[in-house]
């Protein structure tokens, strides 16, 4: 009947139509995100190998199992720069949210002064390539160019080593603090923004002070926006490269594989071995997700409570 | 004598082509038919594809496309092979480099000719990416002395022409070594007691940086007191980095960095640049390439500084190996590999190429360049010495020990620096560094699947 095949046809066009508005995405997902990931699994299993024999036998690409992997796990350089960015992440991730909150909150209290500006003044390292602002700090740190240094010379004490241990952690936890505090600070500001005022007014009413809406209002509002800032964090910071390699060539005391992107890095191109280095980045890629999605439960549950 | 209208180079390459020519004949066939002693004017005339213009596409940091005197040699280029236009580009250093070319190697898209350090090269030559140019340069082979030639060569196969070379000097502030009353160290162990001098007079000086990551200073280092650290013994390899002579250098640089006689610090850095122009680091010890390095970032301490034969570990000996200098290479799948192996060659070890490096502040490898020196200023940072050239002429001919470099130069390269500075730190053992090295490079050589002996 036709009845029938109109409307088999209905149900075919709308079966069909969220694929079809979806399509532009999935091609793109597909040809940018997709197909690199499975090329880089793809090459994790690959590497070179010696065919034919001699000294100058030709190397050439070949399948060598899970080879690649076990060297990364074993590799104690890949694992101690795991451990040294997350002593880095102890020391920047608190400072450079507490700072951020710190920054929005004052922000956010009615009797500010020149608010526009200073939100500015305080965004704009942001914009600063993070390379450009490691080799400005890196010229404050090094002795003979820092007028930190000169004026701590000048007062009697002796050279200050800001690449020593643990300074140089300091050091590099200051260049994200500096280029960092901005942005987030602005996605909480924006956060708090979007609170109702008449909240506040019933606060008022019932009689609490500033620093009280700060503390019980305003802070657990944004535990959203400080969750989705803390993880953003917490993923930058495993993906810690341009700072230490910037610095690098300054100092003695960053190694060539300081960090695991650094490390990644090397295998791939200083080593010639893209095969590790892609073994490499799948652990530390399935690492960050693995520790995203425990970091996101962790928090939903307690911020969000049941609606979660 | 000569027709006055037919420039040097190209009677030059008109006496070589009937060698030239029997060497072509071997590696070519059908496509050779063309070729002929007809009197066409360019070298690079021998295929098929010179009928239609050709691009060659030079990977090099010596030649710097912004350079007047860079431009002027690719144009000297094209007047002489109208059919031939070279495009240089620059993208960074040896490893840079390294790991492009065999990413072009990969996609199958790669430049014509490539400028790489020597020790950059065995490791392109295993991966394929180098092609055997031992026919097409075979004509220019004598304009090069055998010391040079050689680092280009691997299993009598050519894979480079040589761009410049490193002989060792040592490079001092004459001014602070006269002014502290020490003399140039001729041997290694008077190089230490300088360093105690200096840093006696004065404590905020050193002789010299301690720079961890010149892992090819410290091969040299090695090989002058007898240790190869890489060499091929038949079809297998050989490492030396953790043998006895080399162990030996480890110790003499342990003692001076645990005396605190040499300042631990890479090179280059604003750090060192700041102590060199303030007359806190007073040598370096590298190669005839140093003085426009330092002049490049102390311009004002010219006319303070010269350069000496490098100091020896036994006292009157003169026997050094090269350091740095560079090669150009054609990648095997360049599209046009003949004009650029003729075109490395014209450049590379042509008396009129050869002559034209000098003019970029390059030490030439070639006979007809290092010729040139002699009678070329000295460099900007030394107007003074007149008898530079002359000195490091000297050097070139007493160059006789070779550093033959390995297929995995690059993990030495990081395993060592990085080792070797935490040992610099933590006052740790050096031996322990150069045996760990030893130790990765071996089984990454292994790993690859060659054989490797003890």
């Amino acid at each position: 009947m036709p009845a029938t095949s109109a409307g088999r046809r209905t149900r075919l066009r709308a079966a069909s139509t969220p694929w079809l508005f979806a399509s532009p995405a999935i091609v793109l997902f597909t040809l940018f995100l997709v197909i690199p990931i499975g090329y880089a699994i793809y090459l994790s299993f690959r590497g070179f190998r010696v065919e034919g024999g001699g000294a100058f036998g030709r190397r050439v690409q070949a399948f060598v199992g899970l080879d690649n992997y076990t060297t990364a796990l074993s590799d104690p350089e890949y694992v101690a720069g795991l451990g040294r960015v997350l002593l880095y992440g102890l020391i920047s991730i608190p400072t450079v949210l507490g700072l951020a909150l710190l920054f929005a909150l004052l922000l956010d209290t009615p009797r500010v002064r020149a608010r526009g500006f200073a939100r500015t003044a305080i965004f704009l390292p942001y914009a600063v390539p993070g390379v450009i602002a490691s080799l400005l700090w890196g010229f404050l740190y090094l002795p003979s160019t820092s007028p930190i240094t000169y004026l701590a010379r000048q007062l009697g004490a002796g050279p200050l080593d800001f690449f020593g241990f643990p300074a140089l952690y300091f050091s590099l936890a200051n260049i994200a603090l500096w280029s960092g505090v901005g942005f987030n600070m602005i996605i909480i500001f924006t956060s708090l923004r979007a609170i109702p005022t008449s909240v506040y007014e019933a606060a008022r009413i019932d009689g609490a002070s500033e620093l009280q809406i700060a503390w019980r209002i305003k802070i657990p509002l944004v535990a959203p926006a400080l969750v989705l800032t803390g993880l953003f964090s917490v993923i930058g910071t495993l993906q810690l490269y341009s700072e230490p390699a910037t610095l690098r060539p300054m100092t003695t005391t960053i190694s060539s594989s300081w960090v695991p992107l650094m490390k990644i890095y090397q295998e791939a191109f200083s080593n010639d071995n893209l095969g590790g280095a892609a073994a490499a980045s799948v652990v530390l890629a399935l690492g960050i997700l693995v520790l995203s999605l425990l970091l996101l439960r962790f928090f939903q549950r307690r911020t969000f409570g049941d609606n979660a | 004598m000569t027709p006055p209208t037919l420039p040097q180079p190209l009677r030059r390459a008109g006496r070589r082509r009937t060698l030239l020519g029997a060497a072509l004949a071997v590696a070519l066939t059908a496509s050779l038919a063309a070729c002929s002693s007809d009197g066409s004017p360019a070298p690079s005339s021998g295929t098929a594809s010179a009928a239609g213009p050709v691009t060659l596409e030079f990977w090099t940091w010596s030649l710097k496309g912004s350079d007047p005197a860079a431009k002027a040699i690719v144009d000297k280029y094209h007047q002489l092979n109208p059919n031939v236009t070279v495009k240089l580009s620059e993208v960074g250093g040896t490893t840079e480099t390294a790991s492009k070319l065999l990413a072009a190697d990969q996609a199958g898209d790669t430049p014509d000719v490539v400028q790489i350090e020597y020790r950059g090269l065995p490791a392109l030559v295993v991966a394929g990416a180098a092609k055997d140019i031992t026919a097409d340069v075979a004509g220019v082979k004598a304009n090069v002395d055998a010391n040079i030639w050689a680092q280009t060569t691997f299993n009598n196969q050519v894979y480079g022409v040589p761009q410049d070379i490193g002989p060792m000097v040592l490079t001092y502030r004459k001014d602070l070594f006269d002014k502290f009353g020490v003399q140039v160290p001729t041997t290694w162990e008077e190089y230490a007691k300088a360093a105690e001098q200096i840093h006696k007079k004065d404590p905020d000086a050193y002789i010299a940086s301690f720079a961890a990551n010149q892992l090819e200073f410290f091969a040299a280092h090695a090989a002058q007191a007898g240790a190869q650290w890489w060499s091929t013994d038949g079809s297998a390899w050989k490492v030396g980095i953790g043998s006895e002579a080399s162990l030996k250098t480890a110790d003499f640089w342990q003692d001076l960095v645990q005396r605190d006689l040499v300042k631990v610090e890479p090179l280059l850095t604003p750090e060192w640049n700041a102590q060199v122009n303030n007359g806190k680091i007073l040598s370096w010890a590298a190669a005839a390439w140093a003085p426009s390095v330092i002049y490049s970032v102390a311009p004002d301490t010219a006319g303070k500084w010269e350069s000496a034969p490098l100091p020896q570990w036994t006292k009157g000996q003169a026997a050094v190996p090269f350091l740095g200098g560079s090669t150009y290479l054609v990648p095997a799948k360049s599209k046009h590999a003949k004009e650029a192996a003729a075109f490395a060659a014209w450049l590379g070890a042509s008396d009129e190429g050869s002559k034209l490096l000098l003019g970029l502040d390059l030490f030439p490898g070639a006979n007809a360049g290092r010729q040139a020196t002699l009678t070329h200023e000295p460099p900007k940072l030394m107007p003074q010495q007149k008898d530079f050239y002359q000195v490091t002429d000297q050097v070139i001919k007493n160059t006789t020990i070779p550093v033959t470099w390995g297929p995995n130069v690059n993990v030495a390269q990081t395993a060592f620096g990085d080792a070797l500075n935490k040992a610099a730190l933590d006052k740790s053992s050096f031996r322990a560094v150069y045996q760990a090295t030893q130790q990765a490079v071996v089984a990454d050589l292994q790993k690859s699947g060659y054989t490797v002996t003890q």
